[in-house]
């Protein structure tokens, strides 16, 4: 759902970049209270996570390092820094250590009961204050400058959404890991995008479309021995994109071939019909018959639509000759006068 | 010091140049995030190789790699061109794509090989030197440092032989077309080396740290220098710095190397950011600042020129008036002085010759707002930071 901001703010790369800056908060956070509390990792993740938000923020304000340098810089930087610390984990005398690294590529069957609590609060809160704060969301999203103008606290709304993003990955590192949360973060916005035109529609479809991978995912995953979840449902989300890629009705590529075909058809047919009414207007009588073989010269010309033509009743044939009909010359000038308007 | 540790120390630092030179390229192109989906939709291919052949050095392993990267790249930019979704967007939904059919790939088929995801990702420095390349009973060192030497070889050749073609389709595609280079080729060829690059090294490094090496020298001479050339040598340098220095900081900690040269990496870079001459977070602050007290004393010149009645001139009044802050006005009051632009007579201050002519001069451009005279008084500006 926060993904379609990220997907429309062209930050969706960000998602990608704050599940690795997490990794360190979670060793760091271990570090420090030596326990598995799922709740304090999550905390530590959500701190670094920020941290990298802003230091990409400063990167790009503050240098003239390009958004995508800065991005690749922090998610390296910080995720081998928390494979330091993992590895530093490790050696150390600990028993709890073990199943760290589940966050790295997440495990959806060993949640337990209060994470999936946890989860619901945390999306129910996210629901609230994206309610509450919808107007000044939209507005932001598509016109800062404007927002600026009205006197909104563009930083303060800025900061919030950011936070939440960072808040939703966090969270879904759990289930789908590291590596696969950008793509549970942008798969569903960008499948969601290809139908609609309204932000709102968009949020509700990207949440579906969200929900319906998690869930097919698990079915296919939990249908068959070792296959882990998170790549499951980010491959079903992957099919949803594709699926609304080729289908959509007004952007998808299926109907974006088929109306540049009708429209090359279209064009075809009124160039020859155009170059017929050339040809008849040197003569007094429209429909005075000429040969086929001198539309042989003509590029736009081909058989079929010369049928089409004479299926329309612009022309009628008489063997190897042609002539317009009254229809056809009246369309051919009225064409001819259409493009001379247009000019 | 003995060989082994010599020789991780050669890998990593060979690994950290054959990085260098194509992220490089890749920073400047702002494509710095392709090498992130490269690093991880290399997996696939890997997968694939490896149930071919059963063996993770084998160069088809790394061709099948290299052409499941141009796979993406080629995809991307497919997704992208359709005009249904942006750039990033793009590349956030390909790699997850790949990335998920190679775990798939590896959880079905690979259970009880020595294959896994972690190892594909993460690397593991250490282990390198144990898997030695032997021809009839002779021992030539490591597998891994004869592939990333040849594929360094490979690179430099092309660096060096397509510099010119490459310096000019960076800066300037349109150039480079109407020069008759293909900006297509350069793209695949940048492409190709940086998808071998990543392959060669995932195995000895593991993709996060290959990233790493691309981008964060690339970053960091980005912001010391604007020249090419020593734009590259200074990544090379950095890396190499950052791979000896990793390998030392890993030892101490006994922990992953991979980790510890990346957070070298960082360091470097963190340092380079806030310390950087002209380009770093502390130098911009300190330019704002000076422009800054600029403005003020401009503000300040111009205030005195136009009032002539002693009683706005006097020092206590400009305080009050211009509502400065005691510190700032006596900073840019001093600053005048410094420069001869006033003088303070009995606390009452005037504008001298050369501070009149300047104030003329700054009404002049505030009026007219034309471009040539504003050189002129960058002129007169640099004389304040002296």
């Amino acid at each position: 759902m926060l993904g379609s901001f990220a997907v429309l703010r062209k930050q969706s790369l960000l998602g990608d970049a704050i599940s690795h800056a997490a990794l360190p908060g979670i060793a760091i956070a271990f570090l420090i209270t030596e326990a598995k509390d799922s709740n304090t990792l999550l905390l530590g993740a959500l701190v670094s996570g920020l941290i990298g938000t802003f230091w990409i923020r400063g990167i790009i304000t503050k240098t003239h390092l390009k958004s995508d340098t800065a991005l690749g810089l922090i998610l390296s930087l910080f995720f081998g820094f928390g494979m330091l610390l993992l590895t530093f984990i490790q050696k150390q005398p600990n028993a709890n250590q073990a199943g760290l690294d589940k966050y790295l590529f997440g495990q959806a069957a060993t949640l337990v009961e209060s994470d999936v609590w946890m989860m619901a609060i945390v999306t129910a809160v996210c629901v609230f204050v994206l309610l509450l704060f919808w107007k000044e969301f939209k507005i932001l999203l598509f016109d800062a400058d404007y927002t600026k103008t009205l006197g909104f606290n563009t930083r303060f709304i800025d900061i919030l959404i950011t936070s939440f993003i960072v808040l939703a990955i966090v969270l879904g590192l759990q289930t789908v890991g590291v590596v696969l949360m950008s793509a549970m973060l942008l798969a569903p916005a960008a499948a969601a995008r290809q139908w609609t035109n309204s932000l709102a529609k968009m949020v509700f479809l990207a949440a579906l479309f969200g929900a319906f991978s998690g869930v097919f995912g698990t079915a296919i995953s939990a249908s068959q021995n070792n296959l882990s979840t998170g790549p499951v449902i980010v491959l079903v989300a992957s099919v949803f994109v594709v699926f609304s890629f080729v289908f959509s009705p007004s952007r998808g590529l299926l109907f974006k071939q088929i109306r540049f075909i009708k429209n090359r058809r279209d064009l075809e047919l009124h160039k020859t019909l155009a170059f017929m009414f050339h040809i008849a207007e040197t003569h007094e009588n429209i429909s005075h018959p000429h040969s086929v073989k001198i539309l042989n010269n003509f590029q736009g010309y081909t058989r079929g639509t010369l049928q089409k033509l004479v299926k329309k009743d612009y022309v009628t044939l008489d063997g190897n000759m042609w002539s317009l009909t009254e229809e056809g010359f009246k369309t051919a000038s009225n064409l001819y006068n259409q493009q001379e308007n247009d000019e | 010091m003995n060989s082994a540790q010599i020789e991780i120390q050669l890998i990593a630092s060979l690994v950290a140049i054959a990085c260098a030179i194509p992220g490089t390229f890749l920073v400047l192109r702002k494509m710095a995030m392709i090498s992130d989906a490269i690093s991880h939709s290399i997996l696939p291919g890997i997968v694939i190789g490896f149930f071919i052949t059963h063996d993770l050095n084998s160069p088809l392993l790394i061709l099948l790699a290299a052409l499941t990267g141009i796979i993406t790249v080629v995809l991307v930019e497919y997704i992208q061109k359709t005009g249904l979704v942006k750039e990033d967007t793009a590349i956030g939904l390909v790699f997850p794509a790949l990335f998920s059919i190679g775990v798939i790939l590896i959880a079905k088929n690979a259970n009880d090989v020595h294959l896994d995801v972690d190892a594909v990702l993460l690397g593991e420095l250490a282990f390198a030197p144990f898997d030695r390349l032997i021809i009839s009973g002779t021992d030539f060192g490591p597998k891994s440092l004869w592939i990333i030497s040849s594929i360094l070889i490979i690179t430099v050749v092309l660096l060096i032989t397509f510099f010119k073609e490459l310096k000019v389709s960076t800066f300037d595609k349109g150039l480079a077309a109407s020069l008759g280079f293909s900006p297509a080729i350069m793209h695949y060829g940048l492409m190709s080396v940086s998808s071998v690059t990543t392959v060669g090294a995932f195995d000895a490094v593991g993709a996060i740290l290959v990233v790493a090496l691309m981008i964060a020298p690339a970053a960091t001479a980005y912001l010391l220098t604007t020249d090419l050339k020593k734009m590259l040598l200074m990544a090379i340098g950095f890396g190499v710095l950052s791979a000896i220095s990793g390998y030392w900081f890993a030892h101490w900690l006994d922990a992953s190397i991979a980790g510890s040269i990346t957070t070298m990496l960082g360091l470097i870079f963190l340092l380079v950011y806030l310390f950087a001459p002209s380009k770093g977070v502390i130098a911009v602050m300190y330019r704002e600042k000076q422009q800054r007290t600029e403005v003020s004393l401009l503000t300040f010149l111009l205030h005195l020129k136009n009032h002539n009645e002693e009683r706005e001139r006097h020092v206590n009044h400009l305080q009050e008036h211009i509502n400065w802050q005691k510190v700032r006005a006596k900073s840019v009051l001093d600053l005048a002085l410094k420069n001869n632009m006033i003088e303070i007579d009995n606390n009452l201050v005037s504008l001298t010759k050369k501070g009149d002519a300047f104030t003329s001069k700054a009404i002049d451009y505030i009026i007219t707002n034309e471009d040539a005279q504003i050189e002129d008084m960058k002129d007169d500006f640099f004389l304040f930071r002296g």
